[in-house]
Formats: C-alpha cells, structure tokens, sequence
C-alpha cells in the first residue's frame, strides 16, 4: 500500500482483540512497547471504582507515592545522591510468568524501605530536635555568663568610683584579700530573681513591649543575638534566635514572664546565678551535645547509605511502575466475557502496523510461556477513526503548526505538507535579510548538530520550545538568506554583484537622478535603490505588489486543495458547486488584478502613449463605473469589456455558491425519500461479522457500535450553512488578500528597523579616528551586535513568525482545512518514558 | 537582457521540478522531499521573478541628494 505520508492522514482500522486472561498483560505490554494501539473504552457505563483492576491499579498508586517519597528526600539530601538513570540500571522484569512476582516482591520491598526510611527519619528528627535544644542551651549559658561578667565588672567600677572618692583605697585591697566584696553578696542578697531563655529574633520586640506592659517596667531586660542560625533538618528553614534575661522582683512577676516568654514560642532553660554551676552546667551541655553530635553523624550516614540504595534503582522502578499502571489502567477498559476466560479489546491501529502488532501477540504469548495466542480480527465500521500523521523529528514541528489549529479530519489533505516551505517561506519575506537569515541558520545548525546532547541536557522552557522547532529555525533562516539576497539586504547594507541599472551622473552636485544604462539587475534589489532618496517610493510599490501577488497565489493554492479532498470523500457536488465558483470569484477580481500587476510591468511606459494608470484604481473603477474606462488610463484597449465580463462572472458566482448546493441536496432528499429508504437502520448495528456475533454472544455488547446518528435532512440547516459559508468566502476573499499586505509591510518595518539601527551606533563610529575612535567602535559594535541578536533576529523574528502563523492558519487553512477530526492517542511507552523524564 | 530571462528561467525551474519529481528516490519520505523541492523552486522562482520584473521597465530612477563626484561615490 505504498509509503506513509503525510498528505493524508494514516489508514485506520478497527481492530478487534480476544485476549486469553493470562497472556492480557504481556499482550497489552508489548502493545504499549510498539505503542500503535488505542484502546476504545467498553465499559463506559461502568464508572472507574468499578472496574476489575481497580485493587492493582490503586497497588501501584501507593507503590508510586513511595517511591516520589522516596525521591523528594534523594533529591533534598545534601550533598546530593545521584539516581542512577534508567538506561544505566538492572532492568525490572515486568513481563513474562514471573512479572507479577517481581511486583509483589516490588511492593514489599519499597514498604521495608518506607517502614526503615520513616524509623531513620524519625530518630534523626529525635535527635536533631534534641541537638537544637542543647545548642540553645548553650548559647543561653555562654551569653547569661556573659551578663553577668558584666553586671560584677559594673559593680567593682562603681565601688572603684566611690572608694576614689573617698581616697581610702586600703579597703578595696582588704575586700580582696578576703576573697569577696560585700556588695556582691548585697546584689545577691537582693533577691533579684531572673528568667533566660531564646525566642525568634522577629519576635524580640512585640515580646520586650508586653513584658514591659506586664510588669509595668519592674524588669532589667537584656538579650543578645545568636549568630548562627539554626536549621531546621527537614525543612531546612534556617531560624535567628536571641537570648534574653530577665530580672525581676518576685515570684509573681517571674511566672507572669514565664508565661509570656511561653506564649510567644520562647523557651526557657534554668541557669544558675553563681559561676560555678554555670560553668559545670556548660560542661556538661557541651559533652552532652558531642554525644549527641557523634549520634546524628552515624544516623545521617545510615540515612544516606539506605537512600543511595534506593537510588541506584529509583528509575527502574519508577518506570516499571508507571508502565504496569499504564496496563492495568487499559486492562479496565477491555471487557471481560462471561466465564472470565478471554478479555476483549477493541480499538484503533493504523492499517499498515496490523501484521506487525500480529507479530507483537505472538511474541507476547512467548513471553507468557502460553500457547493460546490472542486472536485479533479487523472489524468494518462506519465510526470515524483517529487522525494520525506519522511525522518524523523535521516534519513534526510543522505538523504542530497544523495541529494546533485544528486535528484534521480523518483522511482529509493535510496542510502540514505543504507548510514545510510555505511557512518558512512567508516568514522570510518579512525578515528577508541575509546576515538576520545566516544568524538564525548557524544557530539552528548548531541545535541540530549537537541534537542528542541538547535532547538530553534539561534546557529551560523558553529554550526547549527554540529547540523543538530547530528545523523550522533552520528552513526559516535559509529562506531568509535568499530573500535576503533578493532584497540585497545584508544588515542594512546591500551588496554590489551584477551590473547595476543605474549609473549616477559625474560630477554632479546637490539633488541627482540616475541614469539608466539600459540593463536590469539580475538577481534582486538593484544596489543603486540603496540609500537612495526615493528609495522607499519604490521599495513600497514593489513589495506591496509582491504581498498581493503572493497572497493570491497561496490562495488559490489553498482553494484547489479542496479538489482532493472531494474526489476522495466522493463529494463531487461540492467540486461544481462550491470549488468552481469560489476559484472563479477569487480569479476574476484578484487574479486579474495579479495579471494587470504583471502586464503592467511588461510594457516600456516610455515608449507608450498615455500614462502608466493605478492599479489600484482600476480596481476601484471597475466596480464603481463598469464599462467605462478613462483613455488617459487605459492599460490595453478592450479593458472595458473584459472588466465589465469578470465583474459579471463574479456576480454570477455568489448565487451559485449560494443556491446550487442546498437545491441539489434537496432534489437528492427527495428521490431518497420517493424510493422509501426512510428510517431504515433504527436497529442496532454490531460491527463484528454476523457469524462472530452469534458465536458469542455473551461479549456482544463489546463489540456492539454505537449507533450512528444520522442527522435527518433539515432543509434549514443546509440554508443557513450555505449562506454563511458563502458570505465568509465572499468578503474573505477581499480581506484576506488585503491581510497578505502584512508581508510588506513587516518586511518594511525590519528594513527600517536595521537600516536606523546601523546609522544609530556602527555608522557614527566609522568615521572616528585614532584611540577614542578604536574604542568607540568596539562599544559601538558590541552594542550594535546585541541589539541585532535581541531586536532584529528574536524579537521581529517572533513577530514575523506570528503573522506567518496567521496567514497559515487564517488565510490559507480557512480555503480548505475542516479540521474536524480528533488525534489519535496510543498507549505507549515512549510517550510514559518522556513524563518520567521530566519529572 | 530583457523579459525572455523570466521565461528562460520558468522553463528551467519547471524543469528543475519536474526532475525532483521523477529523481526523488523512493521511500518513506517521498512525497516529503517531492514537494518541498517543488514548492522551494517554485517560491524561489515566484520571488526572484517579481523582483526583476519589478525592475524591468523602471517608471522612476533613484534620486539622491548626497551624491559625491564620481559614479562609485555609493
């Protein structure tokens, strides 16, 4: 049956399949490996706690929320674990007799690993929490010391002041040698209690105002910060935390501040007034803290060695587990026969993969050590199959183009083909440059050469999208070389390889025209228009009448693109009806035009007798005074005529669109009817061959189809389509090729843009001398090259790469796309393979 | 030169087209490289022709005001 291409989509059948209960999943395995079958739903009535693998499939779901457990705290660990990837990992058996083994033993050995993993983490979170507190502990201490160092230095300065002034200095030297001063028992003798603690450093001054409040200011305050911050180990939020103490009077006031340090998530930790104790107490925080610290160390180690064993096998599993869900979740659509011996499946396969997907059930009943193999029989029906185009890695980006415009319908003459070149093509006529067309082509060349790395290396977003249309990228920037080259544009500057048809005058001074010297520049743009005054008078006229020309011909390209598909549903009504009058209309105003546009260009107005005449207002003319043309004007003799025939031919079209359709469906209805063909069909259809239906007929209603419904003849609807789709057609032609003058006009804009780019930094540079000049010019140029990549080739690349969007998609698919089919969605591996990755 | 080149050049594009259609070897991608072939040289035939069409009989010659002594003075 020949080659797959992507004119139309793929030949479709139904398929059906009689699958013996234990070869099923090897079967649907090695469907989903081969990945060219979509499963149909047979068991829609059926809601999905329902169905028979509801147990497995929720299996799996745990076994997959465990192992994304279990990933969440590799990928957190740090240093990081590497997971081995999957191509690098012992393969899982998940086919054959003994797949359903590996998965038990799966599922037990990923609960151990959970039940181990929850124990670990939990002594570690134990063990942290407790290290936290002792490091609070113990910054608590070392800072009241600190205090209190300061409260007894304060006290001798003061007793130093006052013994100065009294000159008996003796005394103080006697207080030391008794070893304490009296004050110092009289500070303590006080009975000024206090409370020390940490809270979190944001809350220091809400809690310092309430104490304040509280106590009425009865309190000496004083904390200091904690440098480090603390870390919380499964978090890994860091806190700031200060310490206070608080002195106060009485036991009242001291568990009024208790309570408030508490409410505000403070917490306190009993410090000894003297020196001694502290010290001891610091001791002993501090050996405590080692202990601890050596614990958490040979906990963290056995965390890490349980997680990298998990590691090594982590992908594996996951992608066993996705691929056995993947089953099962098909497994439910098929339908069981009544003895519970044979599922039945039903669904669609491209018609040239049904002997290779033959091949794969014999090799599935290999694999499952059975001899009964899965029977597989093609079903005729009349539902309408998936749409599927078997692109490869250049032609799917243009494939995406199309698809997100619309799946096409099943068969239908796909607009991808064609939009492999037209794309590029119309895009480059809007960035036609060709330094702007070689940028974008290295740096498509340069994706598509290192494509595996690329494909391989996570990139971000923005990147993957440039990187999945690298082909595009590339076509793109070939054709805008040639364009480029057509435009003579080479970043704004043109290049002089033929004989030019101008000369200019010597020795000439202020305003001068060129001479012609009789030839035309062979290959694009003359480089005499460059830089030339008028040079935008004519660059407008030419390009303008580029856009229209172009426009007309993709147009009409797109119209005769219905022909196939009317020959191949056999609609040939549609063809007289709805092709002919619509090519006419297009061809008798705007294909005129064209033709005018050319003949115009053809004749040496020099040697003519009258006045080159506007195009434009011919056009005008021809509708508003038919018949008439003013001599002055005139583009050849007879144009009266011939205008007046066209504008006629156009005229007549609009009712043939419009009329002939409907009154031939209608005269159809009514033989159908005459003969009594009404009504049949209202008995349900099964899409199996009769034989097999009675054969059994316990799984009948698998196989049975749902019943088409054909809509009954309404004479209204038909009217009603018909006279939108003609108004659409009618007023779109206009609009449509008025729409094409987006390729002038972006073309200009980028023109333009470059040209007041180059002049705004290179050209002023260029005429500076010596050192300044030297290092003006590389600024210059830097600047200059920046602003090229980012202005001229990203963004009024991403600009021309819209409108070439929406002249596919509006312009051109609007003549002839009906994209109304659906895309077909196989069960395959491959396609699981890509969302494991990404996770 | 004169308007015959737009003509020589269609013949030669048909048949640079008409060769990719019989030379592009069979295979999965046929109809791929067939038709990108043929509509490269058709929109590469369509662009270049309009462009020196458009220049073919001139209704206007390129003015300028800065123009120094000598015809290369570009």
């Amino acid at each position: 049956m020949g080659y797959p291409s992507l004119f139309r989509s793929e030949e479709m059948s139904l398929v059906q399949l009689y699958i013996p209960t234990e070869v099923a999943h090897d079967t649907i395995s090695e469907l989903g490996v081969m990945g060219n079958f979509q499963f149909k739903d047979l068991n829609g009535e059926v809601n999905a706690f329902q169905r028979s693998f509801v147990g497995e499939i929720r299996r799996l779901d745990e076994m997959e929320r465990r192992l994304r457990l279990f990933q969440n705290q590799i990928t957190s660990t740090s240093p990081p674990i590497g997971i081995t990837p999957l191509s690098a990992s012992v393969p899982f058996t998940s086919v054959g007799p003994r797949a359903a083994q590996a998965f038990d033993d799966l599922d037990v050995k990923l609960a151990e690993h959970e039940q181990r993993m929850g124990q670990i983490n939990q002594s570690w979170e134990t063990l942290g929490k407790r290290q936290r507190e002792l490091e609070e502990a113990k910054c608590v201490l070392r800072e009241t010391a600190g205090f209190f160092n300061q409260a007894d230095n304060r006290q001798i300065e003061i007793r130093g002041s006052f013994d100065d002034a009294d000159g008996s200095a003796p005394l103080l030297e006697n207080a030391a040698e008794y070893g304490s001063l009296p004050g110092e028992s009289g500070f303590q003798g006080v009975d000024l209690d206090f409370v020390a603690g940490t809270i979190e450093r944001s809350r220091m001054p809400v809690f310092e105002r309430i104490l304040w409040r509280i106590l009425r200011g009865n309190l000496y305050m004083n904390y200091s910060e904690i440098e480090e911050p603390f870390v919380d180990p499964t978090t890994n939020k860091e806190t700031h935390k200060d310490v206070f103490i608080i002195f106060a009077h009485g036991a009242e006031l001291l568990a009024k501040i208790r309570k408030v340090a508490d409410s505000m998530g403070g917490t306190l930790y009993p410090i000894d007034s003297s020196a001694d104790k502290r010290n001891e107490s610091l001791r002993e925080v501090t050996s405590r803290l080692e202990d601890i610290n050596s614990v958490l160390f040979q906990t963290g180690q056995t965390r890490r060695v349980e997680l990298g064993k998990i590691a090594e096998n982590l992908m594996t599993w996951k992608d066993a587990v996705a691929k056995e869900k993947a089953i099962y979740q098909t497994m439910n659509l098929l339908s069981y026969d009544a003895k519970k011996k044979t599922l039945a499946a039903e669904g669609w396969c491209p018609t040239r993969d049904i002997s290779s997907s033959q091949q794969a059930l014999r090799r599935a009943t290999e694999t499952a050590g059975t001899t009964v193999p899965p029977i597989l029989s093609e079903l005729r029906t009349h539902q309408t199959p998936p749409t599927f185009h078997r692109t490869n890695k250049f032609t799917e980006g243009f494939q995406t183009i199309i698809d997100s415009y619309g799946i096409a319908t099943y068969q239908e003459v796909n607009p991808g083909l064609f939009t492999c070149i037209t794309f590029p093509f119309l895009f480059a006529v809007m960035f036609g440059d060709l330094g702007h067309g070689m940028i974008a082509t290295m740096a498509a060349i340069a994706m598509i050469t290192f494509e595996r790395k690329l494909a391989k290396a996570g990139l971000g977003e923005i990147f993957e999208t440039f990187f999945f249309g690298r082909y595009i990228i590339l076509l793109m920037g070939m054709f805008s070389m040639y364009t480029g080259l057509i435009y003579n544009d080479i970043f704004a500057k043109s290049l002089h390889i033929w004989q030019s048809g101008w000369e200019w005058p010597q020795g000439a001074n202020g305003t001068v025209s060129a001479i012609s010297t009789g030839t035309t520049y062979a290959f694009g743009l003359d480089p005499a228009w460059h830089g030339a005054d008028n040079a935008l008078v004519f660059t407008n006229s030419y390009k303008m009448k580029m856009s229209i020309i172009l426009g007309v011909i993709h147009m009409t390209f797109a119209i005769c693109l219905q022909v196939p598909n009317h020959l191949k549903f056999k609609k040939y009504i549609n063809i007289w009806c709805e092709f002919i009058p619509q090519i006419l209309f297009m061809q008798s105003i705007f294909g005129y035009l064209v033709i005018c546009v050319i003949y115009k260009w053809s004749l040496d107005w020099s040697q003519q007798a009258n006045s080159p005449p506007g195009l434009l207002n011919m056009l005008i003319y021809m509708f508003l005074s038919p018949g008439t043309v003013d001599p002055a004007t005139q583009l050849y003799s007879g144009q009266g005529f011939v205008q007046v025939f066209l504008l006629l031919l156009a005229l007549v079209c609009v009712p043939w669109m419009l009329c002939v359709k409907p009154y031939l469906l209608y005269r159809e209805h009514q033989k159908i009817k005459g003969q009594g063909y009404q009504g049949v069909g209202d008995a349900p259809r099964l899409s199996t061959s009769q034989d097999m239906a009675d054969e059994e007929d316990g799984n009948g209603h698998a196989v049975a189809e749902e019943q088409e419904d054909d809509h009954p003849f309404e004479m209204g609807d038909v009217i009603i389509h018909q006279v939108i789709h003609t108004i659409e057609f009618c007023l779109g032609c206009i609009s449509n090729t008025a729409s094409y003058l987006r390729l002038w006009a972006l073309s200009l804009a980028h023109a333009q843009l470059s040209e007041v780019l180059y002049n705004m930094t290179l050209e002023g540079a260029f005429g500076m001398t010596g050192v300044t000049g030297v290092a003006f010019t590389v600024v210059m140029f830097a600047l200059w090259f920046v602003l090229t990549l980012a202005i001229l080739c990203i963004m009024e690349g991403l600009s021309a790469f819209l409108h070439a969007l929406r002249l596919h998609w509006v312009e051109a698919n609007g003549k002839h796309y009906m994209a109304g089919g659906y895309a077909f969605a196989p069960l395959s591996f491959a396609h699981l393979g890509e969302e494991i990755e990404e996770q | 030169m004169s308007g015959f080149l737009v003509f020589v050049l269609a013949i030669i594009s048909l048949a640079a087209g008409a060769i990719s259609w019989f030379l592009t070897p069979k295979g999965a991608n046929q109809t791929l490289i067939r038709t990108s072939l043929m509509l490269t040289i058709t929109c590469c035939y369509l662009m270049w022709a309009i462009t020196y069409m458009a220049q073919l009989h001139p209704l206007m010659a390129p003015r300028r005001s800065d123009v120094r002594s000598g015809p290369e003075g570009l």
